[in-house]
C-alpha cells in the first residue's frame, strides 16, 4: 500500500481512498487528478523521466509493481506485430525459437537493454513480415472468439431479463389500476356497507401480496443458479465437454424379471413364509442381519437352485 | 441361475458317447501333430490310446480328491466341486500327452480356490505340495492362464451342494418324512463320488442333487417317490417325469461304477509310456521348455527396453519444450 503514493502530489490511498493511480508507457505512476492537471492539453512529459507522453495513453494501474505494468504495455505493443501462431510454423522447434525471440525483445525493452538495436530488430521484422502480420490481424484467435461469444451471450441474457422485469412492472401497474376501478365500482353500485367493502378489498390485496411474496421466494433460487455462477459454468462446460446426450424415445417401463427355470416353479418370497419353508432354515443372528443377510435370501436361493434345471434333458439341448 | 449359465450353454453334453468322441478327437489331433514320423499301425506303441488317457485322467481325479481332502486350511467342498469341473472340462478338448494331468490338476485346484473365494496365497497353496515348491509355483502360475483359456473363461460353476440344501428344506416342509437330516450323510457321500464320474457333465446340478437325495433315502429304506412325482413335479411337470426318472437312474448307475480303481501295475506302465510320449514343449523338465521360457522372458525384456526408451525420449522432448516456453 505504501507504494500507492502519487510521486507528484504525495497523496496516498490512505488519505484519499478514491484515488486512482494511472500509468503510461514509461511505467511511472501518477494519480488521476495530477494527470488531469498536467495533461490538460492532451500531451506533456513524464514528471520523473521527462519522456513525452500522450494523455490518452494513460491507463488505470492494475498491478502494484509499475514495472509489471510497463512490461504488460510493451508486450501488448510487441505482440501486435509478432502475432504469429503455432500453426504458422512447420516444427515445434521453430515456434519455440520464435517465442524465445519475442521474449528477448520484450525483456530488453522493459529493462532498457540495447533499446536502439531492439527497435531496429522490430522494424526489420515488420518490414519482412508485412503481409503475414496483416493476415494474422484479420483472423481472431479461437479464444478471443469464444470470449466474444460468451460476452454476447451474457448481454443477451441481460436484455431478456430487463424485458421480463419491465413487463412485470407494467403488469403490476395495470393490475393496481384495475383493482382501484373495481373498488370504486363496488362502492358506487353495491348496496352493502361501505366499510365492509373496503375491508374485503384490503384483505384481498393483502392476500395477493402474500402470494406474490411467496412466488418471489420460489423464483429466487432458480434465478440464482442462472445468473451467478450458472452462466460461467455452463459456458465452460460447453466449450470443453460434449453436451450430455438426452435420452429420447419411449419412457422406461419396469417389467419384473422373468427367467426360464427349466424345472418346477420354485416358491417365491411370499410362499416361503406362508408355506413355512422358512421354519427349516437357521434364522439369521443379529450380526448377520446388520450386514444385510436374512435367512429368507438363503432359503429362496437354495429352493431355486434345487428346482432349476430339473427338466434339463439331452433332447432339450439339441433343440 | 443354472439354465442361463455358461455351464448349461457350453459345458453340458448329450451323452457319454459324445464325450468319448471329443476325447478321441483330442487324442487323434495330438498324434497327428506330434506323430508324423511314426507309422500308422504302430502309433499306439508310442502314444497313449484314448482309453489309456481316460484311465490316466481318472487316476488323477482320485489324486485331486485326496489332495483336496488333505489340504490345509480345510477346503470347502464347493471348491473341490469346481476344481473337478475344471479338470474334466480341460481334458475334454486336450490330450493328456500334451499337458500332464499332474500339473493341470494343481492348477485347477488353485484356480477353483480363487473363483470360489477361498482365499489362499500361492505360498500357502504350495505348502501342501510335496517336493520342489518353487517349481510347483512356477508350474501353477504358468498354467493358470492356459487353463482359463481352455475353459473359454467360463469360470462360474454350479455345484449340486446348494440344490441339496434346497431339496432338504423342501422335503422337510412338504413331506412327512421322519427326520430328513438322516439323509445328509448318504447324500454327501453320493455327491462326492458323483464328482468322479461324467454325470456332472451330462446332468444339471439339481438332477444330480435329487439323485443323491433319492439314493440316500433308498439306503435308509425310505421312499420319496411320491414326493418327486406328486409334490415336486405336480401337474405341470407330468410329461417331464419320464426324462427325470431316466436321468436319476443313469446318474445312480454311473456313481455306482465310480469306485473301480485302476490296478497298480497298469498305472506304472502308463506312467512310463506317458513320460516318453509327452510333449516336451510343455514339460518343465525338458530343455526345449526351458529354452522356450527363456525366449519368452527375453521377449518381455526386449519389449520392456523398447517401451522404456520410447518413454524416455518422449519425456525428454516434453521437458525441453517446457523449458523453452517457460519465460512466456
Amino acid at each position: 500500500m505504501d507504494d500507492f503514493i502519487c510521486p507528484r502530489c504525495r497523496t496516498s490511498k490512505f488519505q484519499n481512498p478514491s484515488m486512482k493511480m494511472m500509468v503510461n508507457v514509461c511505467g511511472h505512476g501518477l494519480c488521476e487528478s495530477c494527470v488531469d492537471l498536467l495533461f490538460l492539453k492532451g500531451s506533456g512529459s513524464c514528471p520523473e523521466c521527462r519522456i513525452p507522453l500522450r494523455r490518452n495513453n494513460f491507463r488505470v494501474q492494475l498491478f502494484e509493481d509499475s514495472a509489471v505494468e510497463k512490461e504488460v504495455d510493451i508486450r501488448k505493443r510487441v505482440l501486435r506485430d509478432y502475432n504469429k501462431r503455432e500453426e504458422d510454423f512447420a516444427t515445434l522447434q521453430e515456434y519455440n525459437d520464435y517465442l524465445e525471440e519475442v521474449e528477448t525483445i520484450i525483456f530488453n525493452l522493459t529493462n532498457d537493454i540495447d533499446i536502439v538495436n531492439t527497435n531496429k530488430r522490430i522494424e526489420q521484422y515488420k518490414r519482412d513480415n508485412k503481409e503475414q502480420i496483416l493476415k494474422s490481424k484479420g483472423r481472431l484467435g479461437r479464444e478471443e472468439y469464444e470470449m466474444e461469444e460468451m460476452l454476447e451471450f451474457e448481454k443477451q441474457r441481460e436484455e431478456e431479463r430487463k424485458k421480463v422485469i419491465q413487463l412485470e412492472e407494467v403488469e403490476i401497474k395495470k393490475k393496481k389500476i384495475r383493482e382501484k376501478e373495481a373498488l370504486i365500482d363496488e362502492l358506487m353500485f353495491s348496496n352493502a356497507d361501505a366499510k365492509n367493502i373496503l375491508d374485503t378489498f384490503a384483505q384481498q390485496a393483502q392476500q395477493e401480496k402474500k402470494e406474490e411474496e411467496e412466488e418471489e421466494v420460489r423464483k429466487i433460487p432458480g434465478k440464482a443458479t442462472q445468473f451467478s455462477t450458472g452462466i460461467q459454468f455452463g459456458r465452460q462446460s460447453h466449450s470443453t465437454f460434449l453436451p450430455v446426450p438426452t435420452d429420447e424415445g419411449p419412457i422406461y417401463v419396469y417389467k419384473p424379471l422373468e427367467f426360464d427355470s427349466d424345472g418346477p416353479k420354485p416358491p417365491n418370497d411370499i410362499d416361503i413364509v406362508e408355506k413355512h419353508f422358512l421354519n427349516h432354515v437357521r434364522s439369521e443372528t443379529d450380526t448377520e442381519r446388520a450386514g444385510g443377510y436374512k435367512a429368507n435370501i438363503a432359503c429362496l436361493r437354495a429352493l431355486q437352485d434345487a428346482m432349476m434345471g430339473l427338466f434339463h434333458s439331452k433332447k432339450s439341448i439339441k433343440s | 441361475m443354472f439354465p442361463s449359465s455358461t455351464q448349461c450353454k457350453y459345458w453340458m453334453f448329450n451323452s457319454e458317447e459324445e464325450l468319448n468322441r471329443l476325447r478321441q478327437k483330442a487324442n487323434a489331433k495330438h498324434i497327428q501333430i506330434y506323430g508324423q514320423h511314426t507309422a500308422e499301425n504302430s502309433k499306439y506303441d508310442v502314444f497313449l490310446t484314448p482309453e489309456e488317457e481316460k484311465i490316466m485322467v481318472k487316476r488323477f481325479e482320485l489324486h485331486l480328491r485326496d489332495f483336496c481332502k488333505r489340504f490345509q486350511p480345510p477346503m470347502p467342498r464347493y471348491v473341490v466341486g469346481t476344481a473337478f469341473h475344471y479338470f474334466k472340462r480341460f481334458y475334454i478338448n486336450n490330450s493328456v500327452m500334451n499337458y500332464h494331468p499332474k500339473e493341470i490338476m494343481v492348477t485347477c485346484i488353485y484356480l477353483a480356490c480363487k473363483v470360489e473365494e477361498f482365499n489362499v496365497s500361492i505360498q500357502q497353496f504350495v505348502a501342501n505340495i510335496k517336493g520342489d515348491r518353487e517349481k510347483a509355483t512356477d508350474i501353477i502360475l504358468n498354467n493358470e492362464l492356459l487353463l482359463m483359456e481352455q475353459l473359454n473363461f467360463n469360470l462360474s460353476i454350479h455345484n449340486p451342494f446348494r440344490p441339496v440344501e434346497g431339496l432338504l428344506i423342501d422335503i422337510k416342509t412338504r413331506t412327512n418324512l421322519h427326520d430328513p437330516e438322516r439323509l445328509r450323510q448318504g447324500t454327501e457321500h453320493f455327491l462326492e463320488r458323483s464328482l468322479l464320474t461324467d454325470a456332472i457333465l451330462l446332468y444339471s446340478p439339481s438332477q444330480v442333487a435329487l439323485a443323491a437325495v433319492l439314493h440316500a433315502a433308498s439306503k435308509l429304506q425310505e421312499n420319496l417317490d411320491s414326493y418327486v412325482t406328486d409334490t415336486l413335479f405336480g401337474e405341470d411337470g407330468r410329461d417331464k417325469l419320464t426324462d427325470l426318472i431316466e436321468a436319476v437312474r443313469a446318474i445312480r448307475s454311473m456313481v455306482k461304477m465310480a469306485d473301480s480303481t485302476p490296478d497298480r501295475n497298469q498305472q506304472k506302465i502308463l506312467d512310463k509310456k506317458l513320460d516318453k510320449c509327452r510333449n516336451p514343449e510343455n514339460n518343465p523338465d525338458s530343455e526345449i521348455y526351458k529354452k522356450r521360457m527363456l525366449a519368452i522372458l527375453d521377449d518381455d525384456d526386449d519389449l520392456y527396453r523398447k517401451v522404456s526408451s520410447q518413454n524416455t525420449s518422449i519425456d525428454n522432448s516434453a521437458l525441453s519444450m517446457s523449458i523453452q516456453s517457460s519465460p512466456q
